[in-house]
């Protein structure tokens, strides 16, 4: 047994140790998280004028990109990509998990596996390919494509974007999330499952009344971390309109118009605004999410 | 036997070959697209391969353009991330364990400060960045990509959580009653038993800092600074090579780009099947994403 003494002094010895592991750490976070978070703050307060100094004002920066009128076409089109993309993910993720822990077949694990391998593929590499994956003249379902296509052969448009970006968050974001759903089931204990049976429960039942319920704290989990991804939308849109130009929109996305405020217009005070109403919005549905479904309470299971 | 009552093997087999089709059909199909012609490409059947000899003229063209400019994008893009990555787990390996393991006053606000930065929408933060390297006079050189790099908080969180759960106390109050000191109780008693968690937070720093788009395409003006993400798209946009306007005479068009495509994701293919086992094994532990 240490006496008081000594284990008030190793205490005291402990406090300097941790501030020192810790100190380049915080050196990265204030220089690269702090700092540029709480310059961007004071930014959007900061408004640009042609006529004179730039001047401060609570107000302003806001209130012009809200009028913006390109933001509600923005704004609709993210709005367009979240509700295709985020059901189709969910449900695309939860039935193969389930029919995956249905029964452990070696084709289940080969599946898993390709699912997997687009997850690999992001980016600007990832974006190329889908923009491929979209030409009626080269894609592998160009004759499907060419029924949608328009007068020029060209099926992307402002109105079809919205649907490739799902089906290509989809096919790359799906793979990882199957594995930790599927991970998720198999932690399942088996003895919860049998004596289900044994009570009569039918296959349908226990997947509604006890897997589902018993990971659901996943479905929370990834539509925060989807969410947050979803409204950052800018590689994709802008690769592929390198791509295509002229057939989508510059400032399809909120992020392209933020970035078209800082660069074509070269007023970071607005650009600045618009992503802190974009965060504001990202936060504020993460808290609804969480409190509507219990994420966190679940979480220390 | 479970779910099979209902849903009989045959529909869950289809079920597995439509996903398989859906998941792996792009991947198939960017990996023949370099064998073809760009006129191969739309009227050979999609699956077909081409040959090899056109494999070798895809590869020369794109690896002939701009006098093999390809090479020094794949060269800044290893050295920025192997720079960035070295940097940001010497960096979160200690914060994270000594958040967990060695508490001190004001050690929590530290963590929320860290969990708060992770909802941050990176590209909120992309142009202060910029203003902020623009203030150093850093803009426009490797530097205002690598050091933004470093910081990593999904890295420290994820060392954090494990430190926390999987590495007993006693332990390393064991080693402290030996006369081991702090920083050797880190290298020799948590470090080699964190590893699966260190080695997933090295994956997924390894593909974000690879994968970085928005920075380099912000803060570097020089082509012969870009990462292969952004040469990428500075190939694309200034050859036409896909809006089919390819007026010029460089012969840069769908095959070639589908190549650097290749070429641009093969390290993390590498990786990934390298490190396959060890992530799906710690990923049910509570993995990061994208």
């Amino acid at each position: 047994m240490p006496s008081k003494l000594a284990t008030r002094a190793k205490t005291r010895l402990r406090v300097p140790a941790g501030w020192g592991f810790v100190a380049p750490y915080l050196v990265v976070l204030i220089a690269f998280g702090i700092a540029p978070a709480v310059y961007g703050l004071y930014q959007a307060f900061s408004v640009t004028s042609p006529v004179s100094d730039p001047y401060f004002s609570l107000t302003q920066n806001f209130l012009d990109v809200l009028r913006d009128y390109r933001l509600p076409g923005a704004s609709w089109n993210v709005a367009k990509y979240l509700l295709i993309w985020l059901p189709l993910l969910l449900v695309v993720v939860f039935v193969l998990a389930l029919a995956m822990d249905a029964k452990r077949t070696k084709f289940a694990a080969l599946t898993r596996f390709v699912t997997y391998v687009p997850g690999a593929v992001t980016g600007s590499s990832a974006a190329l390919l889908w923009l491929f994956m979209s030409s009626p003249a080269v894609s592998p379902i160009g004759p499907f494509l060419k029924l949608f296509a328009d007068k020029s052969g060209s099926f992307l448009s402002d109105q079809t974007f919205a649907l490739l970006l799902s089906v290509m968050g989809t096919a790359a974001g799906a793979g990882g999330w199957i594995v930790v759903v599927y991970g998720a089931l198999v932690g399942i204990p088996q003895e919860v499952i049998e004596s289900a049976v044994l009570d009569g429960a039918s296959a349908w039942d226990t997947v509604w009344h006890i897997k589902l319920p018993l990971i659901r704290s996943y479905i929370a989990f990834i539509l925060i971390i989807s969410l947050a991804q979803g409204f950052q939308l800018f590689v994709e849109p802008t690769v592929i309109s390198a791509g295509a130009p002229g057939q989508v929109s510059r400032t399809w996305s909120i992020n392209q118009l933020v970035y078209s405020y800082a660069t074509d217009q070269s007023n970071y005070g607005r650009a600045s605004a618009l992503a802190i109403l974009l965060l504001l919005v990202c936060v504020a549905l993460a808290v609804l999410i969480i409190t509507k479904t219990k994420f966190y309470s679940i979480g220390d299971r | 036997m479970r779910t099979d009552k209902i849903v009989g093997p045959a529909a869950r087999n289809l079920l597995f070959v439509l996903a398989i089709l859906f998941f792996g059909l792009p991947i198939v199909w960017l990996l023949l697209a370099p064998t073809k012609t760009t006129n191969g490409l739309q009227y050979m059947p999609p699956m077909a391969f081409g040959s090899f000899q056109q494999l070798g003229i895809s590869a020369s063209n794109l690896f002939g353009y701009d006098n093999g400019i390809i090479w020094t994008w794949a060269l800044n893009s290893v050295w920025y991330t192997a720079l960035s990555l070295a940097v940001s787990l010497s960096v979160a390996v200690p914060a994270g364990y000594a958040l967990a393991k060695l508490p001190f006053k004001g050690s929590n606000v530290v963590l929320f400060v860290t969990l708060l930065t992770m909802i941050v929408p990176s590209a909120a933060l992309i142009l202060p960045l910029y203003l902020e390297m623009s203030a150093f006079n850093l803009t426009n050189t490797p530097w205002s990509v690598i050091l933004p790099l470093t910081f990593h908080p999904f890295g420290v969180y994820l060392i954090y959580l494990y430190a926390k759960a999987s590495v007993p106390d006693s332990i390393i109050e064991a080693a402290r009653l030996d006369g081991c000191s702090e920083f050797g109780i880190m290298m020799r008693i948590f470090v080699p038993l964190a590893w699966p968690a260190i080695a997933m937070v090295a994956f997924f720093g390894f593909v974000g800092a690879w994968n970085a788009f928005f920075l380099p395409f912000i803060m570097l003006n020089d082509q012969s600074l870009a990462t292969l993400q952004t040469g990428l798209q500075i190939l694309v946009s200034s050859t036409g090579a896909i809006s089919g306007g390819n007026p010029s005479s460089v012969p840069i068009h769908a095959p070639e780009v589908a190549l650097a495509a290749i070429v641009s994701i093969l390290p993390i293919l590498m990786v990934f099947l390298f490190a396959q086992r060890y992530l799906v094994a710690g990923q049910t532990a509570g993995a990061e994403k994208g």
